[in-house]
């Protein structure tokens, strides 16, 4: 790895001699002031808002504070997290809202582009329709979907369901259908961000793959299998781990449609964040399970990125 | 060699952005309380001070009359410069708020949090300010000691109070054939009435919240009237116990045997409101003070809404009170302080005491379109309050004559405190509990108090 990436170019080859004769008046003569005030800004911006935030948070969660006194705790925050009875729980939820979301929402926006990419005349209509729900604000969606749960009688869903003569279903106060049933409200009101990025690589693969294809012989699903997929794979693999550190950082979904019940079956890792550090004001522990959620995402993603790395080069 | 010199370079720059952190954050090591005693206050030195609620410009009649009285205590007290914000307050922006040095002087807060803050030593101790104070003389001895320290300092000063009570809808009750004019005063009676609303109307007979810890808030009121605490005197839990238990059979028994609850079982406070206000509603136990959020703020028919003393049974203990506490920002100055105290006894305790004052407030009060002679507790001694009573009469615009029975007993029914420490930690270990009775008909309510027992030794463990 070390030796490609070396001779990759003859640039970077050549960069140690050049590094040696920048002098700063030679820095300055090649635009490094513009360059620099160009930057400047965006890394003040990062620094202030995201930097200092996550160092903030590194050091707070190694303190006890009530933002007047502030003393010094060691790991201390971290213990009482991992004594939490509702930790478990919570992760585990978190995990179950992540294999529901993989399995309805992460399929639908890549069924939903393909199809879209074979409509000729009506695809930017298609589009414009399948991104409508990302327009709606997600606490108006979310409590538009808290209604449509109802479970009596007069809710949308069960009304629906009563013409079928089924139901009506607990939907939210049922334990079991509570994370499907968010995880639905999610799916529908995020894939047509991820519909318009399918589109968009779709709209890149070489349709000669496809002609080719058929004149082979090849179905439908054999072209999507053996062309549409692999195409996409870049895009895919993305999509699929931003969908999982999303799903892993839920919040206002539970938070709004179940307020964490019934008897805790839809509390996230970050609405345990949001109760420790809102509920019981102590962002000690706080920060503490927030590092350790970035670090589990860190370690998930490394994991991925390593698992996947094969079919991401070739 | 250059590689890792700039590799060093980057090392040190970290270090040092890492020493100049740390740094920093030993600064917020230093305790920034004022220590001055009360005594070498300079009442005479010019100071600013910052106040809380000032209604926002949708309600520009309210806002008018607080900054006419903002203006009318700078004319009394010259020396002090009063800052009306819009800040109130919330949990989720509270810490925050104090963080960033941005908390105004004085704050109304809710009594449900008060305690917290009083344990995180996040509000003033203003002690040493009151001693001398004629007013604060004449606080209601009930709900004077409710922003106490540990030590016994005072903290805050209760502005407004209410019980616990069974809130009702007049309307349905008439509807279902029961008498509004004399609701259930014990368990059997409420579920009687339950019953009665829910076969004879559109409406449910009784709700009760569940999400955003307002669960076992309410579990814990029911526990009281039903005759047990959940945190014994020596600090232990004491969640296991039979009056919990009858409370959650009593929830069970309307859910399952009388259905008479609804099917929504994830409520909070506003999802409450909002149906009992709307009259989908028969009953549910909430603050007296619900006058005012159904009427004034959500529009229902004043004569439609009844409050009843909380059920007792026979060795019911009494009801939790709510209401309001002005506490005073803990970086606040000696001089601040002494003056936040001047501003809490002009702006919430002076209509108590001279009666221009007193009409002055009712009649822009009225104009607000705001709520005057409220079924509460009063703050103040019982004859400041009836005198208050007196003066105001005829701006008095609450149906009074609909809660006798409430107005009668308010002073017979004793106030519990809240569990303390972390309450609200109590009360979110507990939201489970009556969901799962409310939702699965089979659940064991023993094992649940059993399970919810450890979770809550472990969160008073926690607090030690």
């Amino acid at each position: 790895m070390a030796l490609a990436r070396s001779t990759d170019t003859g640039t970077v080859a050549s960069a140690p001699a050049t590094r040696r004769r920048m002098t700063p008046a030679v820095w300055a003569r090649r635009g490094g002031l513009s360059t620099l005030a160009f930057g400047l800004p965006m890394v003040l911006v990062f620094a202030l808002f995201s930097w200092w935030p996550i160092l903030r948070s590194v050091v707070m969660s190694l303190q006890q504070t009530n933002f007047i006194v502030t003393e010094w705790v060691g790991v201390e925050n971290f213990a009482r997290v991992m004594a939490d009875p509702l930790l478990g729980r919570a992760a585990w939820n978190t995990v179950q809202f992540t294999l529901w979301s993989v399995a309805i929402g992460f399929p639908t926006p890549i069924l939903l582009a393909v199809f879209i990419a074979e409509l000729r005349r009506t695809r930017a209509f298609a589009s414009v329709l399948a991104y409508l729900p990302v327009i709606v604000p997600p606490v108006v969606a979310v409590l538009l979907w808290k209604n449509f749960y109802q479970p009596g009688d007069s809710g949308l869903f069960n009304t629906v369901l009563g013409w079928f003569g089924a139901g009506p279903l607990a939907w939210l106060n049922n334990g079991d259908l509570a994370i499907p049933s968010i995880i639905v409200e999610a799916t529908w009101a995020g894939f047509g961000t991820a519909t318009v990025i399918y589109l968009a690589t779709l709209m890149t693969i070489r349709t000669e793959l496809y002609e080719a294809a058929e004149i082979d012989g090849a179905s439908i699903l054999s072209r999507f299998w053996h062309i549409t997929l692999p195409q996409m794979r870049g895009t895919l693999l993305i999509m699929f781990l931003l969908q999982v550190i999303g799903v892993f950082q839920l919040f206002t979904e539970p938070y709004i449609m179940t307020g964490g019940g019934p008897e805790n079956r839809t509390v996230t890792v970050l609405m345990l964040i949001y109760r420790y550090a809102f509920v019981s004001g102590d962002y000690g522990r706080a920060t503490a399970l927030s590092l350790c959620l970035a670090a589990a995402l860190a370690v998930l993603s490394a994991v991925y990125l390593w698992a996947t790395r094969r079919w991401s080069q070739s | 060699m250059r590689r890792t010199s700039s590799r060093v370079g980057a090392g040190a720059a970290v270090t040092a952005a890492t020493a100049l952190l740390l740094i920093g954050c030993t600064s917020d090591t230093a305790d920034n309380t004022p220590e001055a005693p009360a005594g070498a206050v300079d009442t005479d030195a010019p100071v600013t001070i910052s106040i809380s609620d000032l209604p926002t410009t949708e309600n520009q009649e309210s806002r008018d009359a607080m900054l006419a009285r903002v203006d009318a205590f700078e004319e009394l007290y010259p020396d002090i410069t009063v800052e009306a914000t819009e800040t109130v307050w919330t949990a989720d922006t509270f810490q925050a708020m104090l963080a960033g040095g941005a908390m105004p002087t004085v704050m109304s807060v809710p009594f449900t949090e008060v305690a917290s803050l009083i344990e995180r030593d996040q509000v003033a101790d203003i002690t040493d300010y009151i001693a001398d104070s004629e007013v604060l003389a004449h606080l209601n001895p009930a709900v004077a000691d409710h922003a106490l320290d540990a030590d016994g300092n005072i903290r805050g000063i209760p502005i407004s109070a209410y019980p616990m009570g069974l809130i009702y809808n007049r309307a349905l009750f008439e509807q279902a054939g029961l008498d509004p004019d004399d609701p259930p005063q014990t368990w059997d009676e409420v579920r009687e009435a339950a019953i009665a609303i829910e076969e004879n109307t559109d409406a449910q007979g009784f709700q009760t919240m569940t999400t955003d810890n307002t669960g076992g808030w309410v579990l814990t009121t029911m526990s009281y009237a039903f005759g047990d605490t959940l945190v014994n005197e020596d600090g232990t839990a004491n969640v296991d116990n039979e009056a919990t238990a009858q409370a959650l059979e009593f929830y069970r028994s309307l859910r399952w045997d009388d259905n008479a609850m609804g099917s929504n079982f994830l409520l909070n406070y506003g999802d409450a409101n909002n149906a009992f206000a709307a009259g989908q509603v028969g009953m549910f136990v909430q603050g007296a003070d619900q006058y005012w959020y159904a009427v004034v703020n959500l529009g229902m028919d004043p004569d439609d809404f009844g409050v009843a003393p909380l059920p007792q049974d026979s060795d019911g203990l009494g009801t939790l009170g709510g209401g309001n506490v002005a506490v005073v920002d803990p970086a606040a100055s000696p001089e601040e302080i002494a003056a936040a105290v001047t501003w809490i006894e002009f702006f919430y305790f002076n209509r108590f005491l001279d009666e221009e004052a007193a009409v002055t407030r009712a009649e822009s009060d009225v104009a607000a379109g705001e709520a005057v002679g409220m079924p509460e507790i009063r703050i103040v001694g019982a004859d400041e309050y009836e005198r208050w009573l007196g003066w105001v009469a005829d701006y008095v615009n609450v149906p009074r004559e609909n809660f006798e029975l409430f107005l009668s007993t308010v002073e017979d029914v004793p106030i519990v405190d809240e569990p303390a420490p972390s309450g609200q930690e109590i009360y979110a270990a507990l939201d489970p509990v009556v969901q799962a009775v409310l939702t699965r008909q089979d659940a064991d309510i023993d094992q649940l108090l059993g399970d919810a027992q450890a979770t809550v030794q472990s969160v008073l463990d926690a607090a030690e």
